[in-house]
């Protein structure tokens, strides 16, 4: 685990040293929220859940949630999904947390 | 977004209800395979609807199997899937395509030419000499020449100062300026009297040309000359060197006429004269703005009411028909019409004006007659009003009104014609 931190120190100081956006070098989701009624998600590694309440998707090591009501998948590619809906709350998941 | 769109309706795209345990994964397995669903809702514990493209539909089975879940197309989007049931109607589609055709033929053909910013000359002729030139109703539009048109109008008509021809859709407009014509009038210079146009009494003479006939002060009837344009000039004879014979009268004075256009301002006093009268009470008729509509069809003689009532429903009314029937076609008409009845409410005043109310309108209106008869502009100089009474007593106010003003009589009248109007 302490190499993994190491590596990913690293990664921010290089980033950060060149100017490289974070989300690029440290394989981070770009998150986008229109008000309350679309959540663009970039980045993604696949849905873990989806019901018309709850969407949970797969994002770098860990989690993102989206609770809401209504919850549509508008559209869903290879690294990119789009959330419609009534959107309540967001919220980052760590790897193995229960929600 | 838009073109997205379009692109999948040109494509044709289907939905799907998919029904199995990982659904999820399902998604996940498409999504990394490159199959692009998108309006995914969930319909209930294990059912989703998804909408995908026709061409994906055959790499979802596989996907479907291997997460043992199973599909169902219910809708069926787009072009392919219209062609295909345009297969079954070939008709239709002949038709449609024919429509479009004609459509487009037809409006290839000038069908209305207008005519604008004509004045003197009348749009028919106009319209005749285009004709000649090749743009008639009818007529195609890549035959015809714009710039021809123009130039054959502008050639045949002296008249015009520029043509414009301008083509929009099936209609042509011909845009036409005309040529101003300075008209002198030829008898302008030719003499003429003044004379009187109104009986008056003379109250001021200015002759800046031609010879007065009348002096202040005299009374002067509609037609009498003012200002003669004849001026006679008397010619004296050779002073003579020896005294006449005795016995011999001295000759006659010879005069030598002269005809000017007369020119000058004969201001007369003239009087006008007007009457009114009113009714001390009378009855007025007014529409109240309440009305009742009724339609009804007549068949021979019965008539069947549709709409509205059969009888007016107001006791003083005005009533207006209006009747449409079917056209006749030789001696054959068919007896069927369609009549609509209006009833407007009339209201009865009775309205009381007084001796001093009636006077009042009776004088108004007597003033009003006058004005109607004065020319434009005139200052009455003076104005009297008189009440006419006859012997019986009446409910009746009769007014005269006598207006005096000051004006400019004269109207010329050529020389030539009052000559020949002795012939």
């Amino acid at each position: 685990m302490s190499l993994r931190d190491l590596q990913r120190k690293l990664k921010k100081q290089f980033s950060d040293f060149f100017e490289i956006p974070n989300d690029v070098m440290l394989d981070l989701p770009k998150i986008v929220l229109v008000g309350n009624l679309q959540v663009f998600i970039e980045n993604h590694r696949g849905i873990v859940e989806y019901t018309t309440e709850k969407v949970r998707v797969k994002v770098g090591e860990g989690e993102f949630g989206i609770t809401g009501s209504k919850l549509m998948l508008r559209n869903i590619k290879t690294d990119e999904i789009c959330v419609e809906g009534q959107i309540k709350s967001l919220c980052f998941l760590e790897p193995g947390e229960v929600w | 977004m838009v073109l997205l769109r379009l692109f999948s309706f040109l494509m044709g795209h289907v939905s799907l209800v998919v029904r199995g345990e990982f659904l999820e994964k399902f998604v996940n397995m498409a999504a990394s395979r490159g199959i692009y669903l998108w309006d995914i809702t969930r319909l209930g514990n294990d059912r989703m609807r998804v909408k995908v493209r026709i061409s994906d539909v055959r790499p979802l089975r596989h996907i479907a199997r291997t997460t043992k879940s199973c599909f169902k197309v219910v809708e069926r989007r787009g072009l392919p899937f219209m062609l295909n049931r345009m297969k079954k109607r070939k008709l239709l589609a002949v038709g449609g395509v024919v429509f479009l055709l004609t459509l487009y033929f037809l409006s290839s053909f000038v069908w209305f030419i207008q005519v604008t910013g004509n004045e003197r000359l009348s749009s028919e002729e106009i319209k005749k000499i285009a004709a000649g030139a090749g743009l008639k109703p009818g007529a195609a539009k890549w035959d015809l020449d714009a710039k021809l048109v123009e130039n054959t109008l502008r050639e045949k008509i002296s008249s015009v100062a520029w043509v414009g021809v301008y083509v929009k859709g099936t209609r042509v407009t011909i845009e036409i300026a005309e040529r101003k014509l300075v008209q002198e009038d030829p008898h302008r210079n030719d003499p003429a009297h003044i004379v009187a146009g109104k009986a008056g009494l003379i109250k001021e003479v200015l002759v800046l040309n031609g010879q007065a006939v009348i002096k202040e002060g005299d009374t002067v009837l509609p037609g009498s000359i003012l200002i003669s344009g004849e001026i006679k000039e008397e010619i004296k004879p050779e002073p003579a060197n020896q005294p006449l014979p005795e016995g011999q009268e001295p000759p006659e004075p010879q005069y030598v006429s002269r005809f000017v256009r007369a020119k000058g301002i004969v201001r007369a006093r003239v009087w006008y004269e007007g009457y009114g009268e009113c009714r001390i009470s009378e009855t007025l008729e007014k529409l109240s703005g309440r009305q009742k509509t009724s339609a009804r069809i007549k068949i021979g003689t019965k008539e069947i009411i549709i709409a509205g009532p059969k009888e007016s429903p107001y006791r003083h009314y005005q009533e207006k028909q209006t009747v449409k029937s079917l056209p006749k076609w030789r001696n054959i008409s068919i007896p069927v019409e369609v009549r609509n009845v209006q009833y407007m409410e009339i209201i009865k005043e009775r309205m009381t004006y007084g001796q001093a109310g009636a006077k009042k309108i009776a004088e108004q209106k007597a003033m009003q007659e006058v004005s109607a008869k004065l020319p434009q502009g005139e200052k009455i100089t003076e104005q009297r009003l008189e009440q006419v009474n006859t012997a019986a007593e009446e409910e009746l106010v009769r007014i005269k009104a006598f207006v005096e003003t000051v004006e400019d009589i004269g109207t010329i009248k050529p020389l030539k014609a009052a000559e020949e109007d002795k012939d």
